[in-house]
């Protein structure tokens, strides 16, 4: 099999370019391993030189992040201080360098850990066709998903309303055993929550039983008591190399407590 | 600057503190290549017309092959060869038949039966690594999937799948007679029914992979007349030349096979699997080929340091003195043999860890299971079991509410005690490390501890003898294919034997070589062979009278088990009481019956004594 690579000057020609045994080109962290690797499902590449893909812009209600941006990128951006601890979490610096906010939208679990931060942020994706998905309907519908995401819009959490834990082995680098991003607007009394649980199913998930739980508590062992009870349910984790499904679900209430209580996870 | 700290402080009589290397920091041979990036390592040698081989792999822990399908494969681009079992010259092999220990069991591909996840059963030769990927993939083969058995206990169970075709009973068979290494010294039963606590644990350790950053791997190239050059990463060399030689049936004068720079090896670089397979791609494409796993295979199919499970039973007096140690241990070897057999029998001989116990009792089981084959890993068939050791001790500490590094001082080795392998302890140095490593975490010992010597208090009475022993000939080969029989120490047993105390057992001096190819000629053995090979060991060293200071701490007193029960008669197939292992080296006779010198079977041709360089080679990636 030879491999073909195919570089289009917008997004726009490089989705119509997009057919079965092709894969988009981001950061390639995943697609060039695959390929180093012999992968039997695509021998064509496809990418875009779109200038547009690593912008990254305030507008009124938050901030627009281009599909190309990286995560270092992110972690150099003033504007994105607030996801910099995510990005930084991912990989190890050079899998950072090249690694794209897209291509964390279609990282399998237990990668993913970008795409966790923007579902518990209500974050939106922008197709390259114009559509726009709320982030969740995205997830939804990833697997037989071939539309190129153009961008994702996020809306500026209230400073100390977003909190980030990725649980690992191995630190700096591992990868996520789990991981929790929680929007907590509301100060003292919580209202309108979000929860979503990395490598806790096949695409991060909200636990949303725990969310309408939090509504109108406090963040104290007491207030969250029921959102720990619930928290697992609508979670399907798998078992990996790194843990069981069992192991995944007995820690992650432990590790929600930890983040919602404020302590070290 | 070394983080090292010497301390000349101990021991300083029994050392030469003027020798120019020990003793002292030194830099590696080594590492200015390294860090300068220009050390060459096996895949840094270029070679014109490389072509690259990759193996189809067996997805399924256990299963028949029904039939192999590699028409689309042959008729794709690039396709120079495919490799089967048939193609083999002598397709079966255990590693350790080089030092003629256990029977060969593992095929280089394996025809007919598949028995863990990632066994090879093809090799693909392609003129590009991409090709012979695609190759792999489009090899059909159709498999009845067979019941497999992954757990070290579920494997020993009547009734459970067989793995391994040349050991049915899923345990490697230990000197024709057990199912297990058994170890017994003294009479733990007895001495545990007199102890004033018992203390149980059971330590399980995962597979380890050793994660080299270069991955296994050979290029082999045809030199002049019929050699071939092999460059490998292997930790063994003659290993390797060995075992190619005997998987391809041709003299190891034929072989050139060039090492020495491993990219990591820690033990994961003795299996000797890819420089038969590459060689053999030479031989029959009469190209240079390379074998060398990506990061996947090394995790997936590289032989890990195996899984062990323990379990500890201790005889703890109130005052901390451990009287009895009971092990029940399972290696699991995965579905070959490798080198477990033998990590068991270091192991074994490691027991009961550097603690003078009097009583002590083991049984081993080398165990085949539906997982990748285990190999060695830095300090095989001890690291494991030292860290139940270590886990138990602390438990016994707590359970006699004893500081469990005192614990350690009280119960440790000191020159002259009689080991439970019945080698006298010398050298010992745990009290002093003991010491040191207490005084450097801030925790104060008593004056006792702190006062006690490994020069000092050993050798003496008991300390220094060898038991009278209790002995059972239970878990004969074969035994637990018919009736579950416990697998502990005396397990099952009811009739016991003893053996007289002092004995010592017979030494097993040298194993014969397998291949005529590979025998040593003693003149070029690097080391003088001793007149005492092969005659028992001497007799204990007597007590040290002499000593200036009378011991600060006193020996501990004679275990309850001097009163041991009436001997019975031994059963007639009593085991001896210990079985030594097999040297890694075969040492050869005593020299006065000199041995024939070495002579192969067909004599050496033109281009051995001034190797050709292979017609192939192009260069090299770093100069
Ligand atoms: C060593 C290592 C460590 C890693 N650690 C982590 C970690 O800690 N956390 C984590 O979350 N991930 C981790 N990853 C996974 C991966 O690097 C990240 O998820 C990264 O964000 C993927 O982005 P990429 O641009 O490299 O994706 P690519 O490899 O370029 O693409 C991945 C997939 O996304 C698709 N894709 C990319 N961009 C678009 C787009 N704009 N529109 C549509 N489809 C697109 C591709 O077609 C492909 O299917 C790690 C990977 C490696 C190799």
């Amino acid at each position: 099999m030879s491999i073909t690579v195919e570089t289009y000057p917008t997004l726009r020609e490089a989705a119509s370019a997009m057919r079965d045994g092709t894969r988009f080109l981001g950061g390639g962290t995943m697609v060039v391993r695959g390929l180093n690797f012999g992968a039997q499902t695509y021998d064509r590449v496809v990418r875009s030189t779109d200038a547009a893909l690593r912008d990254i812009r305030s507008d009124g209600t938050g901030l627009h992040i281009g599909a190309g941006v990286t995560m270092a990128q992110i972690m150099q951006t003033a504007s994105t201080d607030f996801l910099a601890p995510v990005a930084r979490a991912v990989g190890g610096p050079a899998v950072r360098n090249m690694a794209t906010v897209g291509g964390n939208l279609f990282a399998r679990a237990p990668y993913g850990d970008f795409g966790t931060a923007l579902l518990a942020l209500d974050a939106t994706v922008q197709m390259a066709d114009g559509q726009s998905l709320a982030i969740e309907t995205f997830y939804a519908h990833r697997a037989g998903s071939r539309g190129l995401v153009a961008a994702v819009t996020v809306p500026r959490p209230a400073s100390g309303a977003f909190r980030f834990a990725k649980i690992t082995r191995t630190r700096p680098k591992g990868a996520s055993l789990l991981c929790i991003a929680a929007h907590l607007p509301g100060g003292t009394r919580i209202s309108g929550a979000r929860l979503a649980f990395g490598a806790m199913g096949p695409t991060p998930l909200r636990a949303k039983e725990a969310e309408a739980a939090l509504d109108g508590a406090a963040l104290d062992p007491a207030g969250i008591q029921r959102a720990l009870d619930t928290c697992l349910n609508g979670l399907d984790p798998q078992d990996d190399a790194l843990a069981s499904a069992w192991y995944r679900r007995a820690v992650a209430p432990v590790h929600l407590r930890r983040l919602l209580l404020g302590e070290e996870t | 600057m070394s983080s090292v700290e010497f301390r000349k402080d101990l021991f300083a009589d029994e050392r030469d503190d003027n020798l120019n290397e020990i003793g002292k920091p030194t830099i590696r041979q080594d590492i200015i290549g390294h860090v300068t990036g220009r050390s060459k390592f096996y895949d840094d040698h270029l070679f014109d017309g490389l072509l690259h081989m990759r193996c189809v792999r067996s997805p399924h822990h256990h299963a028949n092959i029904r039939h192999v399908d590699t028409s689309a494969a042959e008729r794709m681009p690039g396709i120079r060869r495919i490799i089967r079992p048939s193609d083999v010259p002598h397709n079966i092999n255990t590693l350790l038949a080089l030092i003629n220990f256990g029977r060969d069991d593992e095929q280089l591909l394996s025809a007919g039966r598949v028995t863990y996840k990632g066994e090879p059963i093809l090799a693909v030769v392609a003129d590009t690594e991409r090709q012979a990927r695609d190759a792999v993939a489009a090899v059909r083969v159709e498999y009845e999937e067979l019941p497999h058995v992954l757990d070290v206990e579920e494997a020993l169970k009547p009734g459970a799948p067989t793995v391994n075709a040349e050991y049915p009973n899923n345990s490697f068979d230990y000197h024709d007679l057990y199912d297990h290494q058994k170890l017994r010294f003294g009479d733990t039963q007895a001495a545990l029914a007199q102890a004033d606590h018992i203390v149980e644990g059971t330590y399980q350790m995962s597979p380890i992979e050793q994660a080299p950053v270069e991955t296994c791997g050979a290029i082999a190239a045809p030199e002049q007349n019929g050699r071939y050059v092999c460059h490998t990463s292997t930790q063994a060399l003659f290993f390797s030349i060995g075992v190619t030689a005997k998987l391809l049936d041709m003299p190891s004068s034929q072989l050139h096979f060039i090492g020495g720079t491993v990219g990591g090896g820690f033990g994961g670089k003795v299996d000797s699997h890819h420089e038969p397979l590459a060689v053999l791609g030479a031989m029959l494409t009469g190209r240079p080929v390379k074998y060398m796993w990506d990061r996947t295979e090394e995790f997936r199919v590289g032989a890990p340091r195996g899984a062990e499970r323990w379990r500890i039973r201790d005889g703890v007096m109130n005052d901390g003195r451990i009287v009895a140690r009971e092990f029940t241990g399972f290696f699991d070897s995965g579905a070959y043999t490798r080198l477990s057999s033998y990590a068991i029998i270091k192991g074994t001989g490691h027991l009961p860890g550097p603690y003078t116990i009097p009583n002590v009792s083991s049984n081993v089981y080398c165990v085949y299971t539906n997982r990748t084959p285990a190999t060695a890993m830095r300090g095989f068939g001890i690291t494991g079991v030292d860290f139940a050791i270590e886990c138990h001790m602390d438990k016994v500490a707590e359970t006699v509410g004893m500081n469990p590094i005192e614990l350690r001082i009280l119960n440790a080795y000191r020159d002259g005690d009689m080991k439970a392998h019945r080698r006298v302890a010398k050298n010992c140095a745990l009290i002093e490390c003991c010491q040191v490593a207490a005084q450097k975490a801030g925790i104060t010992l008593s004056p006792e501890a702190m006062a006690a010597s490994s020069k000092e208090g050993g050798g003496i009475g008991w300390r220094a003898e060898v038991p009278e022993t209790a002995i059972d000939d239970m878990g004969r080969i074969g035994d637990r294919r018919n009736r579950e029989i416990p697998p502990e120490p005396y397990g099952g047993a009811t009739q016991r034997g003893s053996v007289p105390a002092g004995t010592r057992g017979e030494a097993v001096v040298a194993a014969e070589v397998q291949d005529p190819d590979m025998q040593i000629d003693p003149t070029r053995v690097g080391h003088a062979v001793s007149q005492a090979v092969g005659q028992p060991a001497p007799p204990t060293p007597a007590p040290q009278s002499g000593a200036p200071i009378p011991a600060p701490v006193p020996a501990p007193a004679p275990a309850p088990t001097a009163s041991a029960p009436p001997p019975i008669p031994a059963p007639s197939a009593a085991p001896p009481p210990q079985q030594p292992a097999p040297s890694a080296f075969a040492e050869p006779g005593a020299p006065a019956q000199p041995q024939q010198p070495y002579k192969p079977e067909k004599p050496f041709q033109r281009g051995v004594k001034r190797p050709g360089v292979s017609r192939f080679i192009s260069g090299t990636r770093r100069r």
